[in-house]
């Protein structure tokens, strides 16, 4: 089957949009849209189909659908993961493969069974294994060793799912093995693979279960369909516990090469807590960080291969396809990014992708069981519920107002840039500091986050092509001055700063003797932007936040050569961070830094010299440590001064002709940038509903009794 | 008394455009107008001298140009000059030149008898830096150009002037007096939504050749033979291959280049 023609572009990409033949099926392009998780699963059928289609209309070649569980055995819950258990599932997902269809691309499934890893929350069942250990990422929870028989009842769950994804159209088959979330892969590793029967022992057992897979799926589809085998080429094990791409992986790829039509080869980390090793954050790994491996497998194979990497520049791309590493870009997050990345390549308006800064909001959503978001795309999951795409924006119906945006952060970006999108008639965007950005002028500067200035960047460009947005720069506005200024409608986005007293979430109160007006007690803002000297000596960082701020600035100071001592009252170091998958390599980094890391204690007073604190569960283990300065990330405050004097002035408002004030961002609630962008383009898509303040409501995938 | 400030509506053409059926500009349709950016200095330096209490003067802006050029007009008022004045007549060429232009805003400058005219140094799109000079010439004003710091007082103006190779240098002028000024001289302000909405309701003062004794016949000017983007002479060549062959190849081009 070949999908909807694309003429083939000239000039320096033109290669990305050759057409790739994948066994029976022909990609349009080399864009490939891997198996990512979106939290619609099973449950919000539309959501995923409207979700997938948004990359397809974008441009994609081929677009996946998350992991999908074949069979209750594998069940996730609470996790959020594709289904097809049964026709239903299947019937369900084929709305996403219609709409994938009508956009012109193919639609590929994911095959999944997890194994020792299938906590079974939901359908209760024992978790199917290996060999009997419990599962490294959930614990509390282990598995029965399959029999050899058990086994080939496993493969007939495989052949009865991909069965039922062919039935709703899909047009690629991919079996997952990579992640240490595929059993396939589980087979292959000695790490959870201690058996000694024909499945077990010498690498050619532990690759029988791949390859007598794979010839019964290829038995079943015929040429149905495209088999594609997902498979981690580097495990980070220790010696030959798991995957290499020299070893372990060239071989399993030459033993099953003629059964596949292509290779999707990755990374990834030792247990599936660990797969920031296969979606990278930009703290840790570069544009293409997985090309180098991939490179030692490639040779092994005939067939077309596929890699990721958080490909956003198409130099990157264009020269790994032509260094001859990989025949198909796959992209997860630079899709989710920006869905019409291939279109705008294609087209020749680099300049307006919206590029992945590698934050992993996207993921942090997946691990806290939620539907996706993302930092730089506001209307990703979006596209059923709220009828959102990113590329289309309806003239407003009150376009004949001018609107006043006090602070250029991420919301007062956003939500300049879709209002004069949607032709406003002027858009001012007014704010006290030389540049656009708000906060991350200054988080960008932190060490590992400079990817970050991509969500300012994409902006900056994009409100510089529309003549209804005047960026106003250096102009502090008071509750007058907004009065004064002429705009019917106000948006106060002025942001928060990080609390100078010590006033945290943990005591409900501010600390003793935590005052950043003293030479030794200082707040982010102090260090990053006002220039505060650190005092010399040992430096204490207190986080109560969890994310990434008092991390960073531990590591900069470290960097520095100063002594850290980082104290919190989690139960470990940024946690965060687990969701964005950054905690392990940050813990890592600290302690290689030679950071003091103390979890699961309190700062009860600061004082010169020395910080007093106790363990939070025993108040009488009390800590005393010599510091000479405290940095303070407790929480941040919300600057709701300007909001809220101008709220009290009904009078004052109506006099200035103002029609609506709205508030959005920081300085509403402090909270993640994607939310900062999320609410900035939410009220800018809603700006003439009858009260844009109220959020519109957006229908549920559920039943009704 | 006046201080006039002659300013110019520039084009800003899209990053792609066409030619127009005549050969002589740029397609309409792919080109914008917006307030020249050194005029904007200028009218900045304008409202400086007046709120600083140097010049207790109405500062009156002037343009010779189409419709078009109201918009530009209109920024300048909402930043805060006092009036405008639009010379135009339709059997004007649509590309005037500097001196043709600086003859007629020196007839609207003639009826003013200003204390200070200001320009800004150069135009973002012509660029021919002449038109502020010509005027000062037309009016047998003495006059500055490029101006990068001023201070005034009743009977003379002090001027520092940007030369080549970080020079500077520092003149005195007797007023009245021409100066066209350099970006940077002073940070132009940002007009509020209130004031652009002011100015937009403000009548603009339209006159032309006619009424201010030229002759359009008269005017100097030299004919426009076409406009055209020059044919791409000589090729990039894409280098390819491991660094080594790369640096390889740059250095046999670095070589043939030198020798040749
Ligand atoms: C939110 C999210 C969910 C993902 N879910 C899956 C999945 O279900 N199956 C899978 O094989 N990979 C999954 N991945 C991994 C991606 O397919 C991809 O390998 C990884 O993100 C690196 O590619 P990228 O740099 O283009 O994002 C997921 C990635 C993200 C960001
Ligand atoms: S949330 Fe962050 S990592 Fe995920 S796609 Fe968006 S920008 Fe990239």
């Amino acid at each position: 089957m070949m999908t909807r023609g694309e003429a083939p572009a000239d000039g320096p990409y033109a290669v990305l949009f050759e057409p790739v033949e994948v066994g029976p099926v022909t990609l349009r392009n080399r864009f490939y849209a891997t198996p990512q998780c979106s939290g619609f699963g099973a449950d919000r059928p539309h959501a995923q189909a409207y979700h997938r289609a948004m990359k397809a209309a974008g441009g994609f070649a081929v677009v996946h659908t998350e992991w999908c569980a074949i069979h209750p055995e594998a069940d996730e819950w609470p996790a959020v993961t594709g289904r097809l258990w049964d026709e239903d599932d299947a019937r369900n997902l084929g709305l996403m493969v219609e709409m994938v269809h009508a956009e012109g691309a193919l639609a590929g499934v994911q095959l999944g069974f997890n194994g020792a890893h299938s906590e079974n929350l939901e359908t209760r069942r024992p978790a199917r294994g290996i060999t009997q250990v419990p599962s490294n990422t959930f614990h509390f929870h282990s598995c029965y060793e399959m029999t050899e028989a058990e086994i080939v009842e496993l493969q007939g769950f495989y052949v009865e799912a991909a069965l039922r994804a062919r039935e709703v159209g899909f047009d690629v088959i991919n079996v997952c093995a990579n992640e240490n979330a595929g059993i396939p892969l589980q087979f292959l590793m000695r790490a959870y693979n201690r058996r000694d029967d024909r499945y077990g022992g010498p690498f050619e057992n532990r690759a029988r279960f791949l390859l007598e897979l794979l010839e019964r799926l290829r038995g079943a589809l015929g040429d149905s369909c495209a088999l594609t085998v997902r498979l981690a080429v580097e495990t980070h094990h220790d010696g030959d516990l798991g995957m290499r791409p020299e070893h372990e992986a060239r071989r399993v790829i030459e033993m099953a090469d003629d059964l596949v039509d292509l290779w999707d080869l990755e990374v990834t980390g030792r247990s599936m807590a660990e797969w920031g090793e296969s979606a990278g954050p930009s703290r840790f790994h570069r544009e293409g960080y997985q090309l180098a491996a991939v490179e030692k497998a490639r040779s092994a194979t005939a067939k077309p291969v596929v890699n990721v990497g958080r490909f956003v520049h198409p130099e990157a791309m264009v020269d790994a396809v032509r260094r001859g590493v990989i025949d198909l870009v796959g992209m997860a997050r630079p899709g989710i990014a920006d869905p019409f990345l291939p279109t705008k390549i294609r087209e020749n308006r680099v300049d307006e992708i919206r590029e992945c800064i590698g934050c992993n909001i996207c993921i942090s959503r997946y691990e806290q069981k939620a539907t996706i978001v993302c930092t730089q795309n506001a209307t990703i999951g979006e596209e059923y519920r709220r009828g959102w795409n990113p590329e289309r924006f309806e003239p407003a119906a009150d376009a004949d107002r001018d609107v006043l945006v006090i602070g250029a952060g991420p919301a007062g970006m956003e939500c300049a840039l879709v209002l004069a999108r949607r032709g406003m008639r002027r858009v001012h965007l007014v704010d006290r500091e030389r540049e656009l950005g708000g906060h991350l002028r200054w988080v960008t500067q932190l060490p590992g986050l400079g990817e970050w200035a991509r969500v300012v960047d994409y902006r900056k460009i994009a409100l510089a092509k529309l003549r209804n947005a005047t960026f106003v720069p250096g102009t502090e506005l008071s509750a007058a001055d907004v009065l004064e200024y002429g705009a019917e409608l106000v948006v106060v986005a002025n942001g928060s700063s990080w609390a100078r007293d010590g006033l945290n979430g943990f005591d409900h109160a501010p600390i003793r003797g935590a005052d950043a007006s003293l030479p030794h007690v200082l707040v982010p803002e102090q260090v990053m932007v006002e220039g505060k000297p650190v005092p010399d000596g040992p430096v204490l960082v207190y986080d109560c936040e969890g994310y990434y701020m008092a991390a960073s600035l531990a590591e900069r100071l470290a960097r520095e050569g100063r002594e850290v001592t980082f104290v919190t009252p989690f139960a470990e170091v940024a946690p965060y961070m687990d969701y964005t998958l950054e905690a392990i390599g940050m813990n890592r980094l600290l302690r290689g830094l030679g950071v003091a890391l103390v979890p699961q204690h309190r700062v009860a007073e600061v004082a010169a010299g020395a910080v007093r604190g106790h363990h939070v569960h025993d108040e009488a283990a009390d800590v005393e440590w010599p510091v000479a300065a405290t940095v303070l990330c407790t929480q941040r405050v919300s600057d709701a001064h300007l909001f809220r004097t101008l709220e009290a002035d009904p009078e004052g408002l109506e006099q200035a002709g103002i029609e609506g004030l709205y508030r959005i961002g920081d300085c509403f609630v402090p909270r993640i940038a994607a939310e900062s962008v999320f609410e900035g383009h939410r009220l800018g898509r809603e700006i003439d509903s009858p009260d844009p303040s109220e959020p519109l409501g957006f229908p549920r995938e559920r039943l009704l009794v | 008394m006046t201080v006039l400030v002659a300013i110019k509506a520039v084009a800003t053409v899209d990053e792609e455009f066409e030619l127009a059926d005549d050969g002589l500009d740029v397609a309409p349709e792919f080109v914008e107008r917006e307030l020249n950016e050194w005029d904007s200095y200028a009218v900045e330096a304008a409202l400086r001298l007046r709120e600083s209490g140097a010049l207790d003067e109405e500062i009156v802006l002037v343009t010779v140009g189409d419709e078009d050029a109201e918009e530009a007009l209109r920024a300048g008022l909402a930043m805060g000059a006092d009036r405008a004045v639009r010379v135009w007549d339709d059997s004007l060429p649509g590309v005037l030149g500097p001196l043709a232009a600086a003859r007629l805003l020196a007839a609207v400058a003639a009826e003013m008898s200003p204390s200070l005219v200001l320009c800004g140094a150069q135009s973002a799109d012509a660029a021919y830096g002449a038109t502020g000079v010509a005027l000062a010439a037309y009016l047998k004003l003495p006059h500055a150009a490029v101006v990068r710091e001023l201070s005034y007082s009743a009977d003379a103006i002090e001027v520092t002037r940007e030369l080549e190779g970080g020079l500077l240098q520092r003149l005195r002028l007797r007023t009245p007096a021409v100066l066209t000024v350099q970006t940077g001289i002073n940070e132009p302000r940002y007009a509020t939504l209130r004031a652009i909405k002011q100015a937009e309701a403000k009548e603009l003062d339209l006159t032309d050749p006619a009424s201010l004794g030229v002759a359009i016949g008269d005017l100097p000017e030299a004919v426009l033979d076409r406009v055209y983007v020059p044919a791409v002479e000589g090729a990039a060549e894409m280098l390819e291959g491991t660094p080594d062959e790369v640096a390889a190849r740059i250095a046999e081009v670095v070589e043939r280049e030198m020798a040749a």
